[in-house]
């Protein structure tokens, strides 16, 4: 007949010795003369047996160390405590006015800088007057063409004649050199 | 300093107990031996719990930095033990708690992994026993886990504090909150799963697992 489960935690009590004396001779009185319960308790030893081949575990040489050193950063570190909820709006707010008032003084600032450049510079296009520019007469269309000869007349004057003109139009001597 | 004349009495009996009072005095140098003390035992139960060595250190150091934070409400009322492992029995039923709500799939035994020998144990295995045995030993060993991964957490924990840490059912039910008659059964159930899960390899358990090979 199969044990019943108090019968089992009798047994497995019985194996730790946690009975008292009266438990321990009734146990051991139906080991005796059961065959069944002489099998369960074999069984029972031998499963407990088995837990010895369980891996070992095998703790860091420097575990005492590195705790202490855990430990450590802990204790000295401050807790970073955060703002309180009811706050952490007005500290919102804050944040905001001030990147307001940054950006009004900063607009501020610039338009009244280029409000006085543009008087000081008497450019037209500065003091917001759009530009027209005059026509040009016929008599100066030739002027206009050749602005660029005009513009480097004193080189051409010491070239002397017209062959050394073209050696010095060479772009290594007068190529338009980058702005 | 114990608080009261049964807290005197259990300070005078157990050293540990003198030694934590040290500690929550603030005594760094109490706090190191207490560590060194422990830690062994601390990670042995951790890794039978966890299956994984490194866990079981990163496990064993939280219950140590715990009873550091909770030092000051230290009150000696039984053996220092049953205190620290009340503190690893909450953080060992967290984790595994959460561990079964995000499964993950164990190696095998032959894998770089927490079962397999490191290699100054492999040496030693290596010299210690014939290449069939140490096989034997290995496939047992994860057998063995595998059937102690059967357990609910409850059932696993009371038999690793039971046959690692030789608690008896009362100790055991103050580390787990537990009454004792609850503990009796809680073991007897775990060891009826354990004998139900290794039926077919009862008659392996011939040979003491740490002796050497035969000559």
């Amino acid at each position: 007949m199969p044990l019943t489960d108090d019968e089992k935690a009798e047994l497995v009590a019985y194996l730790d010795g946690e009975l008292d004396e009266v438990s321990t001779q009734a146990v051991e009185a139906r080991i005796a003369s059961d065959p069944e319960t002489r099998a369960e308790l074999d069984a029972l030893k031998q499963t407990w047996g088995l837990l010895d081949f369980l891996p070992q575990a095998s703790p860091s040489p420097n575990f005492t160390n590195r705790t202490i050193e855990r430990l450590t950063i802990e204790t000295e570190a401050p807790p970073a405590a955060p703002p309180p909820a009811d706050t952490a709006w007005i500290t919102l707010v804050g944040w905001a006015a001030a990147i307001l008032l940054a950006v009004g003084l900063g607009y501020g600032a610039m338009a009244y800088y280029w409000k006085g450049v543009g008087k000081d510079s008497g450019d037209p296009s500065k003091n917001g007057q759009p530009i027209h520019p005059e026509p040009i007469a016929d008599a100066d269309l030739p002027l206009v063409r050749h602005l660029r000869i005009a513009e480097r007349w004193r080189a051409y004057e010491n070239a002397g004649d017209i062959a050394f003109a073209k050696q010095l139009n060479h772009p290594d001597l007068f190529a338009d050199e980058p702005q | 300093m114990a608080t009261g004349e049964s807290s005197t009495q259990l300070a005078l009996r157990d050293p540990d107990i003198r030694l934590m009072l040290r500690v929550r005095d603030d005594d760094a140098e109490a706090f190191a031996e207490l560590v060194e003390l422990y830690h062994h035992r601390l990670v042995t139960v951790m890794h039978h719990l966890v299956g994984n060595n490194e866990e079981a250190e990163d496990l064993a150091q939280e219950v140590f930095l715990r009873v550091y934070r909770g030092r000051k409400k230290y009150h000696p009322k039984a053996k220092f033990s049953t205190w620290l492992y009340t503190i690893a029995n909450n953080l060992a039923l967290n984790v595994m708690r959460s561990r079964q709500r995000k499964p993950t799939i164990p190696l095998n035994v032959r894998d770089s992994g927490p079962l397999g020998p490191r290699p100054a144990e492999q040496l030693v295995l290596d010299r210690a026993d014939q290449p069939q045995q140490r096989m034997q030993k290995q496939e047992l060993a994860a057998i063995v886990k595998q059937a102690l991964d059967t357990l609910n957490e409850r059932q696993r924990i009371a038999v690793v504090l039971n046959k690692f840490e030789d608690m008896n059912y009362a100790e055991i039910a103050e580390v787990m909150g537990l009454t004792t008659k609850a503990v009796k059964s809680l073991l007897s159930r775990a060891r009826d799963n354990l004998r139900i899960a290794l039926q077919g390899y009862i008659q392996m358990d011939q040979a003491e697992p740490t002796e050497s090979a035969e000559e």
